[in-house]
């Protein structure tokens, strides 16, 4: 909290690292909101950027408990308004479209019923479907801001109810006088979103990302495009509807295409009210400068402009006809489409606002089909953006089937601080934190900031409840490792079966193990079957198997669950970077103990990978190993913070693999997890793991109740304010 | 771990205990002192709980023991195996309850192979019990438990008992998994509208479902230390739980069999009394002999019985002697819980064991009546054992009020 005050008194950024489960949320809500109420004029906006919707949703809560206690405390009704923002998907009250599952579909249909055009056929005739939640909005929402309080998706959606409006343009245009605001990532951070949704908010914001280990793979992803044969084919079949939709309207109405072109002849400054609903599907990264320019005149005509789309569709198709792994850069990309279909620079970086005009004009209401063109465009205008920081990745075939062709191009960011410049350049103060930030000083690195704060904090517990172990050894004394030249010996899988084994009968309920990769898995699991252990395994635990099928995975975790709640106990093995690892919590009894087999590097021999450390030795001066060790690290980081969720909570934490224990990778694991591996703990075989779990399980289940933490972890007021306490908080504010 | 080494394994072979680290003074004052530390508080909390006198605490127990007999009883974290342990743990223990609540019946159940097999059926008799606990030595363990299982077959037996009776199941647990037929949560949920208490003793790791069970039906859920913390906690259950206010109170019919003819010699009782005849606690077994003259006969019906108290088998009254009921009188009026205080500096050694004082001992007790000081383990003993204050007895003032 400290920490915090600082970076917000000196408007800087900061980097923070809390364990999970204690109460990072509402320390971070309750500063920033006492705050803007101490300095209303420093501070006027909270943007709280989060992962998932259901963590959206407890963010919320938390809000609400701290309102409420304002509320409470200082007797009157506050004036601060809070609120959750989604996709239309999440939002949508319209009785058919909110039936929809798939979140394209759902804004699809929602264009096609609140797009100006449509709303001005319906002015003219009845018969045209629009939705009468947009309309009540637009009629009356504007005029009234929503009243102060806090507002999650359901409430909103409520409140959209009784008032029929539409929840969605009501939180959208509420963002901007809101004091609060919280949603996913996305909207900062993809500029294609970000550019309508959250281009209003005011400087003096803070900005905080949850959950934020991942913040650079998020920011690449937003700016990354990826091509594939199928997608061309789609566009192909766009284009021929939009050639016939132009020969219709030239026939029937041509004076509308001819607006559309003195429009672009004046440019594109289009400052519309249309652009609120109808931009909202279309617009990559547009550096300001091309909305001042003119379109160029070679595409300005909407046939011209088709029959280029064509020209550069069929020339992505010539070069995905490749036999053998092409890497260029965008640069050489530009010169080849010159030289080959004549195509300019400058036309190119218009291709995505001008599709959106066109498809605006022509009136197409149903855009869901068109997203492929989309995506094309998008390549198009970032490829001819960005010189540096990207490359193109054109691959034939796959390297795990080499005879099956699947041509993919890959036009892939290198550099994420591209995407969150802009964030760190806007706002005075942006917050990162996670429960795993280890090792810090990579953040500022790869994202390019110089934060005035960076921390990790540790727990303070009453007692030690987390037992990270490094088990480098099995019974035999064979090393257990992961390593590439030892991954297929069948001693090492041998010994990694064991541990589980044998772990499995020392820890009651659930275990969660992660492997490097689902390939490593599979053979792994393939190789314990022939040997028995799988047998052993099903005679203390169940046995379930997290797959790339998401579907599949969310039945294992159903039964997993229950099989842990009904005391028969189950082992779940799952993959580090898989779904299991990143969103779902096994805290209490679902996860007594984790198991960590190996260290999850990434896939090296991929050439995006490959590309990207490259660029970030060259730009950054990060070593190679550096950086694939910090990956590695805090996706094990992730897994094993899977267990712990609180203070009362308790697991086991054991990673299998004899590098572990080298010091390059110890010190890259977060500071509250290092506080407690003990030295003694990091080079053990299987039986003196085992032996430490059976002992150390016993002391957690001694009863343990809030009165024990009272004084240790949990303070009083009058044991806060106590002169001991007083002065050691001082000491350790003064120790950072 | 396979089964078959685990019988042969040696006491050097059995891994590491290290037990200097129990010695050891911790530097980050985190660790097994603190643990202790708690374990030593929650003893603190229990004998306080149980002292305070306004609660109701039921005479009349019903309790059937389930023992885990499956593979994991085999492990040799408790010596000479877990389940040699128990079983002379519990020895001890159905001595300990029929000591300390006469009128009140046992029965003994085991789990293996997925299923559970009754031992002894609900009896006051305890040398039948502790007879069959010490067959059960030879017993093999095997297969998996079944804590549903064993809870229905447990409640199946509880569900006839009177209502003025409590009904409890006692579970020594030790293995960390279940394998049940049906959905627990069903069982639980019966347990709970029969008033069933179910107390779980943990052998190795808390257990979810365990502290589920003990949770919703109002029983503890304790996991052992060692040893000796285990036999604490099997004993800890000999004192009977506070009723739950529900149970109504009614006149329970009992008789009082007449002495035996050592004792009244001479007095005019029926000479058919003395008469011999067949013991029917024992008529049933092979080894049943004519009992002699000594006896007890019931006062409704004439049964004779070689031992008390017990349920008459022929009429169903419940035959105890008087000294029965007043043991189990002190549970109605416990004595009233010490006073917690800091080290007062004149008084420089416990009242009752006289131990001195260190300076490290922190707290010490005091009898309110009788303002003596004793120490933390005086305390427990005369909360457990004892039930009466040496201070008070010894006091002559406030021992005559009592006996007023």
């Amino acid at each position: 909290m400290l920490e915090l005050k600082r970076a917000l008194d000196a408007k800087g950024h900061c980097l923070l690292e809390m364990p999970s489960g204690t109460g990072k949320t509402t320390t971070l809500l309750s500063l920033i909101v006492a705050y803007m109420k101490a300095h209303p004029l420093d501070l006027t906006k909270l943007v709280y950027c989060s992962r998932t919707v259901p963590e959206i949703e407890k963010v919320m809560e938390e809000l609400r408990k701290l309102m409420n206690y304002y509320e409470k405390e200082m007797g009157m009704e506050q004036n601060i308004l809070g609120l959750a923002l989604s996709s239309r998907k999440n939002l949508c009250i319209h009785p058919s479209v909110s039936k929809e599952r798939e979140g394209k579909v759902v804004d699809g249909r929602c264009y096609s019923l609140t797009a100006s055009f449509v709303r001005a056929r319906h002015a003219a005739d009845d018969a045209v479907p629009i939705c009468e939640f947009y309309e009540g909005f637009d009629a009356h929402g504007k005029e009234f801001p929503l009243p102060p309080g806090v507002y999650n998706l359901d409430d909103l959606k409520e409140y959209g109810q009784t008032k029929r409006w539409c929840p969605y343009f009501l939180a959208r245009h509420t963002i901007i006088h809101a004091n609060i605001v919280v949603y996913s990532y996305h909207y900062l951070l993809d500029p294609k979103i970000a550019e309508v949704v959250s281009k209003e908010i005011s400087k003096s914001s803070v900005v905080v990302f949850d959950e934020a280990h991942n913040i650079d793979n998020v920011c690449i992803d937003s700016m990354s495009v990826k091509i594939t044969k199928r997608l061309l084919d789609k566009c192909s079949n766009s284009i021929t509807i939009l050639e016939t939709t132009i020969s219709n309207m030239k026939e029937n109405d041509s004076k509308r295409l001819e607006k559309e072109y003195k429009r672009l002849v004046e440019g594109l400054r289009d400052a519309t009210i249309a652009r609120e609903t109808d931009m909202a599907l279309v617009n990559p990264v547009l550096p300001s400068e091309i909305l001042e320019e003119a379109v160029p005149g070679t595409i300005r005509t909407a046939e011209h402009f088709v029959a280029f789309l064509k020209r550069v569709v069929e020339y992505i198709k010539t070069r995905l006809r490749v036999q053998h792994v092409v890497q260029e850069s965008p640069a050489g990309f530009l010169r080849d489409i010159h030289t080959k279909v004549c195509i300019d620079r400058k036309p190119l970086r218009f291709t995505a606002e001008r599709l959106a005009s066109l498809i605006r004009t022509l009136e197409i209401s149903d855009l869901t089909d068109f997203s492929p063109l989309v995506t094309v465009s998008h390549f198009a205008t970032l490829v001819s953006t960005y010189t540096k920081g990207f490359t193109i990745i054109i691959e034939p075939f796959e390297d795990r089937a080499p005879t099956v062709s699947n041509p993919i191009l890959y036009f892939s960011c290198l550099d994420s601080s591209i995407a969150i410049k802009p964030v760190f350049n806007r706002f005075q103060t942006v917050v990162i934190t996670s429960g795993t930030l280890s090792p810090l000083d990579m953040y500022p690195k790869i994202l390019d900031f110089h934060p005035v704060i960076m921390t990790s904090f540790t727990m303070t517990l009453a007692r030690p409840c987390i037992l990270p172990m490094i088990v480098s050894k099995g019974n035999d004394q064979v090393a257990m490792s992961s390593r590439y030249e030892t991954r297929e010996d069948t001693a090492v899988i041998r010994n990694y079966g064991n541990l589980l084994v044998e772990v499995a009968a020392a820890v009651p309920d659930g275990i969660v193990c992660f492997f490097t990769s689902y390939l490593y898995l599979e053979t792994i699991v393939s190789s314990w079957y022939d040997q028995g252990i799988i047998d052993q395994l099903q005679r203390h635990k169940l046995l379930f198997i997290e797959t790339q099928d998401a579907a599949e995975t969310s039945l294992a975790l159903i039964n997993y669950i229950k099989a842990c709640d009904n005391g028969r106990g189950a082992v779940l093995l799952s993959v580090a970077r898989g779904k299991v690892s990143e969103g779902i919590d096994f805290d209490h009894h679902l996860g007594r103990a984790v198991l960590m087999f190996g260290i999850p590097y990434v896939y090296t021999q991929s050439r995006i990978l490959r590309a990207r450390l490259e660029y970030l030795r060259d730009q950054f001066q990060i070593r190679e190993n550096d950086f694939l060790t910090f990956d590695a690290m805090r996706h094990a980081a992730q897994c094993l913070g899977r267990c712990m969720r609180g203070k009362t909570d308790y697991g086991i934490m054991v990673l299998a693999d004899k590098r572990f224990s080298r010091a390059d990778k110890r010190s890259k694991l977060p500071k509250w997890i290092q506080e407690h591996l003990k030295d003694t703990n990091c080079n053990l075989s299987t039986e003196e793991c085992v032996q430490i779990c059976k002992r150390w399980l016993r002391q957690m289940a001694q009863p343990f109740s809030r009165e024990d933490q009272l004084g240790i972890s949990l303070l009083t007021l009058e044991q806060l304010q106590s002169e001991e306490m007083q002065k050691k908080i001082l000491q350790r504010a003064q120790g950072v | 771990m396979a089964d078959e080494d685990e019988t042969k394994e040696y006491r050097w072979e059995s891994g590491y205990e290290k037990t200097w680290e129990a010695i050891k003074e911790d530097d980050d004052g985190l660790l097994e002192s603190n643990v202790a530390d708690l374990v030593a508080r929650a003893k603190r909390k229990r004998a306080a709980l149980k002292a305070t006198g306004a609660i109701q605490l039921g005479m009349m127990r019903h309790l059937f023991v389930v023992v885990d007999a499956s593979a994991c009883m085999f492990l040799q974290d408790l010596k000479p195996t877990r389940f040699l342990c128990v079983l002379k743990l519990l020895e001890v223990f159905v001595h300990e309850f029929f000591d300390l609540n006469p009128i009140s019946q046992l029965g003994i159940l085991t789990t293996k192979m997925k299923r559970s097999e009754q031992i002894t059926v609900l009896a006051g008799n305890q040398k039948k019990h502790i007879e069959a606990l010490q067959q059960l030595k030879d017993l093999s363990c095997e297969g998996e438990p079944s804590l549903q299982n064993s809870l229905e077959r447990a409640m199946n037996g509880l569900k006839n008992m009177p209502a003025h009776s409590s009904r409890e199941i006692l579970v020594l647990f030790g293995s960390l998994t279940t394998c049940d037929p049906g959905d627990i949560q069903k069982t639980i949920k019966a347990l709970k509208d029969n008033n069933i208490r179910v107390s779980i003793i943990g052998l190795a790791a808390e257990v979810r479902i365990c502290r589920e069970i003990a949770k919703k039906t109002g029983g503890t859920y304790n996991v052992l230390i060692d040893d000796h913390h285990l036999k604490e906690l099997i004993l800890s259950q000999v004192q009977p739980p506070a009723v739950a206010g529900s149970l109504e109170a009614s006149l329970v019919k009992m008789g009082f069999p007449g002495g035996t003819p050592s004792v009244n010699d001479g007095t005019s009782d029926s000479s058919a009394d003395h008469a011999p005849a067949y013991c029917l606690c024992h008529i049933d077994s092979e080894t049943s002999s004519l009992m002699g003259p000594n006896g007890y006969n019931c006062p409704q019906c004439g049964s004779r019985y070689c031992e008390l108290p017990v349920e008459c088998k022929q009429c169903g009254l419940t035959l105890v002697s008087a000294p029965h009921l007043a043991r189990s009188y002190h549970h109605l009026f416990p004595i009233k819980p010490f006073m917690e205080r800091a080290q007062v500096p004149d008084t420089t050694h416990c009242f009752a064991c006289a131990k001195l004082f260190l300076e490290a001992e922190t707290n010490v007790y005091e009898c309110e009546n009788c303002h003596q000081i004793v120490c933390l383990d005086c305390d427990l003993f005369i909360r457990e054992t004892l039930h009466t204050c040496p201070g008070c007895a010894s006091d002559p003032v406030t021992a005559q009020m009592k006996t007023n």
